[in-house]
């Protein structure tokens, strides 16, 4: 595989146990490069403990994590030049100023003062601290100390940057300009991992998405086949204007329909159908002729919200997703509500 | 019928019955005594002494006596500043919990602990009896003695603890206080006498009676002295002294004073980091990291400035030496004898003073240096530069080390103000292998106890310092007592050269296997963050 295209982090069949306690149960997907890949789960699903795997804090009991193709236990200092991590506590050193705080890290990253001086006016100049640069960081709140903790990730300028709950209790204006930093970082040919609990941003931010319970990966892939279930059925809701029992009948008929429900007391169908063998315009056409009146036809998209209930529902067994990001295989999943 | 002053106090009861730590830490005594009792009696047995029983009581209670000193510093220091500390203390505020019921809940459940602690050697400490010399009324007053200065201390470091914003500044400041309480009566007496017969005062008259009055209770109310008076052959006075009844009133006192300045004191919440403006002087400021400190020295450069205090630190510590070394002279001429003063008395005036301020600066480094860290979450940030976690260890012991350059200038300065003796000094050493093997032991020793300073300091919130004390003295005593019965018993022909050897080996393995400890338990936290 060419660099260019080999994912920037492969975990494969990726098991840790604290004590008695089994965190990880073979956990394995992969990370396009240059993507934002969001990483969501419960609490207590094992998502820190694969973030600490892959910052090299922990080392992986059973199974193997590439970061660049590195292996993150034998090549370890060469996986922290490349990455930064922003754990889900202020890791500052409060008694600083900010320019201090990043100066340090800056020189403990071997950079020479006039390097040093650039990059930290850089990162500085990215999260919008420039004013605040002498200020002391104990003084800062904690929107900007969330900031400068983000700022100091990028100090070495890290290709890959893992992100534990960065927007966690921020207000709204400190977490929409975060997202808006994350996405110029994204633009800048970063790859972004992110571990966070704000599924309604992450749907919004990220290119694709780990859905991890209780240890194992519930989904891995990209969001677009999160929404739409799988990559070859495809679920619609048919609205009529008055019932009319004709066309529940009439859509059976269709060749590649697997199924045909009626959700709700309203003249509703839900149609599930194989992607291959036919096209919504068929269905949509043996509808109106059985001579129903069609008030709606959409295509039923599930939100990340959605998804992730579904997923991390208590009962559902463990299924352990293929690391491909193309055609993302799903587990089987309750039935989910209405059209989004 | 719950009173509400008393809620939190029951509940802290409460979690240190159901507390593992605790229950084992009660078990703490009993394995003391067992290792004063066996080498006592085996060395009583063998005729190296009378009155066994004497003895074991002394042992016990000066043992005890070292303990109450090292929890106030520890314990009953971080009573309220542990909740400053975590920022906890605005929420107790906010309950129905009044100031007197945070104090009692906060403070007075863990001076229970603490008596029980020691009221659970009693029954076993009755067996000095049977061994002999001694009776049941040393017994039950030495043991009045050490609870009320229990009482004293715990009450003192509550008082510190309600002052001051960290344990480190309470602790400090209940040290000094102890200290000057403990020892300084011998010195104001002192400084008494000598003044009087240097200046011809007659100290009948005037205020010298009320004067030597003081110094008397003073030093009456320590424990040190009313324990010097029970340990005496033929001790019959009263079991409950003028130390126990002043103890606690002091106790009640200090208790009292913390209860007023409490609120006052802990109405607003306030960071506990270090002010910056002791080390720094202002607010903001422009980055003070030298332009050439590039790599693995920036690590070195924040802990010789955060940890070591920095140029400020340097000159602190350079004028404590002064400051101290300025004293010893002024007592020197006051007490007329001035005539002391010559370039000999400096330069081991100096090199004393100097050695003494290295050893409290590494011991207390070695107990913030990892701790500070992990108290401010830093480890991760630290532990994911492209460096291993040794040689991050090794940066960091070297910014701390380069605060102590002061104090080794004064030690140089005071060797080359008394070369002779210095040559002295080491030709002796070198000349008799024993000494020579003391002098490494000494050594060893001290790197062992900052060894285990810094590793008690990774696995305990607080209290790292004072535990490293107890376990080195008790450890260091009893392995010398055990190996010299050991020796001397057994009629070995290696003698002192061969507990000599055996102890650098002992010393050797324990700081290799703690400095190993350290590396893992690093990384360990670092992953724990």
């Amino acid at each position: 595989m060419s660099e260019s295209n080999q994912p920037t982090i492969e975990i494969c069949n990726l098991h840790h146990t604290y004590k008695r306690q089994q965190a990880l149960r073979g956990v394995s997907f992969a990370v396009e490069q240059g993507s934002i890949h969001g990483f969501v789960g419960p609490n207590g699903a094992g998502k820190t403990t694969t973030l600490k795997i892959l910052a090299t804090l922990l080392k992986p009991q059973r199974g193997t994590v590439r970061v660049f193709g590195l292996d993150v236990v034998a090549d370890y200092k060469n996986v922290r030049r490349k990455t930064g991590f922003m754990p889900d506590h202020f890791s500052l050193y409060r008694q600083m100023t900010v320019q201090e705080y990043l100066d340090f890290f800056g020189a403990a990253y071997g950079m020479d003062v006039q390097e040093r001086t650039r990059v930290v006016g850089d990162v500085l100049a990215l999260t919008d601290m420039e004013a605040r640069r002498n200020d002391l960081i104990k003084g800062l709140s904690r929107g900007m100390q969330q900031r400068i903790s983000l700022a100091r990730v990028l100090v070495h300028d890290p290709t890959l940057l893992l992100l534990d709950e960065p927007a966690s209790g921020l207000d709204p204006r400190a977490r929409i300009e975060l997202m808006e930093i994350i996405r110029e970082l994204r633009r800048m040919g970063k790859t972004i991992f992110i571990s966070s609990h704000i599924l309604s941003e992450l749907a919004e931010l990220c290119d694709s998405v780990t859905i991890l319970d209780r240890g194992s990966v519930r989904y891995s892939g990209s969001m677009s086949g999160l929404n739409h279930r799988d990559g070859e059925v495809a679920d619609y809701l048919l609205t009529l204007a008055e019932e009319h029992p004709a066309v529940e009948a009439a859509l059976r008929k269709v060749s590649g329909v697997i199924e045909v429900t009626k959700p709700a007391k309203a003249p509703q169908f839900r149609v599930s159908f194989q992607k291959k063998q036919t096209d919504p315009n068929f269905l949509l056409r043996a509808a109106l002729d059985s001579g129903a009146q069609i008030t709606g036809f959409q295509e039923i998209v599930r939100h990340l919200n959605q998804a992730f209930m579904d997923l991390t529902e208590p009962g559902v067994p463990p299924v352990i997703v293929a690391a491909a990001d193309n055609a993302p295989p799903v587990p089987p999943m309750p039935q989910s509500g209405g059209p989004s | 019928m719950k009173l509400p002053a008393l809620a939190l106090f029951e509940r802290s009861l409460r979690l240190e019955t159901r507390s593992a730590l605790m229950c084992w830490s009660r078990t703490g005594p009993l394995l003391l005594i067992l290792l004063v009792l066996m080498p006592i009696q085996s060395l009583a047995r063998a005729g190296m002494f009378g009155a066994p029983g004497l003895h074991f009581l002394q042992e016990m209670v000066w043992l005890n006596l070292v303990f109450i000193t090292l929890a106030g510093l520890s314990y009953f220091a971080s009573a309220i500043t542990e909740e400053k500390e975590e920022m906890m203390l605005g929420l107790l505020r906010m309950t129905d919990l009044n100031s007197v019921a945070i104090l009692l809940g906060k403070s007075t459940s863990r001076l229970v602990g603490s008596l029980l602690l020691l009221l659970v050697q009693v029954p076993f400490v009755l067996l000095a009896v049977t061994l002999g010399g001694v009776g049941l009324l040393q017994i039950a007053a030495s043991y009045g003695t050490l609870l009320a200065y229990l009482f004293l201390v715990c009450n003192l470091a509550l008082l510190f603890s309600v002052v001051f914003r960290n344990t480190t500044t309470a602790a400090a400041f209940t040290l000094i206080v102890l200290m000057v309480f403990l020892i300084g009566h011998y010195w104001a007496a002192g400084m008494e006498q000598e003044f009087a017969s240097s200046h011809g005062v007659n100290i009948q008259r005037g205020v010298w009676p009320a004067l030597t009055a003081i110094i008397g209770f003073w030093r009456a109310a320590t424990p040190s002295n009313r324990l010097g008076e029970i340990f005496q052959t033929g001790f019959a006075g009263p079991a409950v002294g003028f130390q126990v009844a002043s103890n606690l009133v002091l106790g009640v006192l200090l208790f009292l004073l913390a209860w007023l300045v409490f609120d006052w004191c802990t109405r607003e919440e306030k960071d506990a980091a270090t002010p910056r403006r002791w080390l720094l002087g202002r607010a903001t400021r422009r980055s003070r990291i030298p332009p050439r400190l590039v790599g693995t020295r920036a690590i070195s450069w924040k802990d010789f400035t955060f940890i070591s205090g920095g140029r400020f630190g340097l000159i602190l510590k350079f004028g404590v030496v002064a400051l101290l070394v300025a004293l010893v002279n002024l007592i020197a001429l006051e007490t007329g004898s001035g005539n002391v003063i010559t370039r000999e008395f400096e330069g081991s005036v100096l090199i004393w003073t100097s050695l003494v301020i290295t050893a409290a600066c590494l011991a207390l480094e070695a107990a913030h240096i990892f701790r500070e860290e992990i108290r401010w979450k830093t480890l991760s940030s630290l532990v994911m530069l492209p460096v291993s976690v040794p040689e991050l260890c090794y940066r960091k012991v070297a910014g701390a080390l380069a605060g102590t350059l002061p104090l080794l200038a004064g030690f140089v300065l005071g060797v080359v103000l008394v070369p002779e003796d210095v040559g002295k000094f080491l030709e002796a050493i070198f000349k008799e292998p024993i000494a020579f093997g003391m002098f490494i032991v000494a050594i060893l020793q001290f790197i062992l106890f900052l060894h285990l300073t810094a590793f008690l300091s990774l696995i305990i919130k607080r209290g790292a310092l004072p535990l490293a004390i107890a376990i080195q003295y008790v450890g260091g005593s009893f392995f010398m007592m055990f190996f010299g019965i050991i020796f001397s018993i057994g009629g070995g022909s290696g003698g002192p050269g061969a507990i000599c050897l055996f102890t650098v080996m002992i010393c050797v393995v324990t700081t290799v296997v703690l400095h190993c400890a350290i590396g893992l338990r690093l990384a360990r936290a670092a992953a724990e963050e």
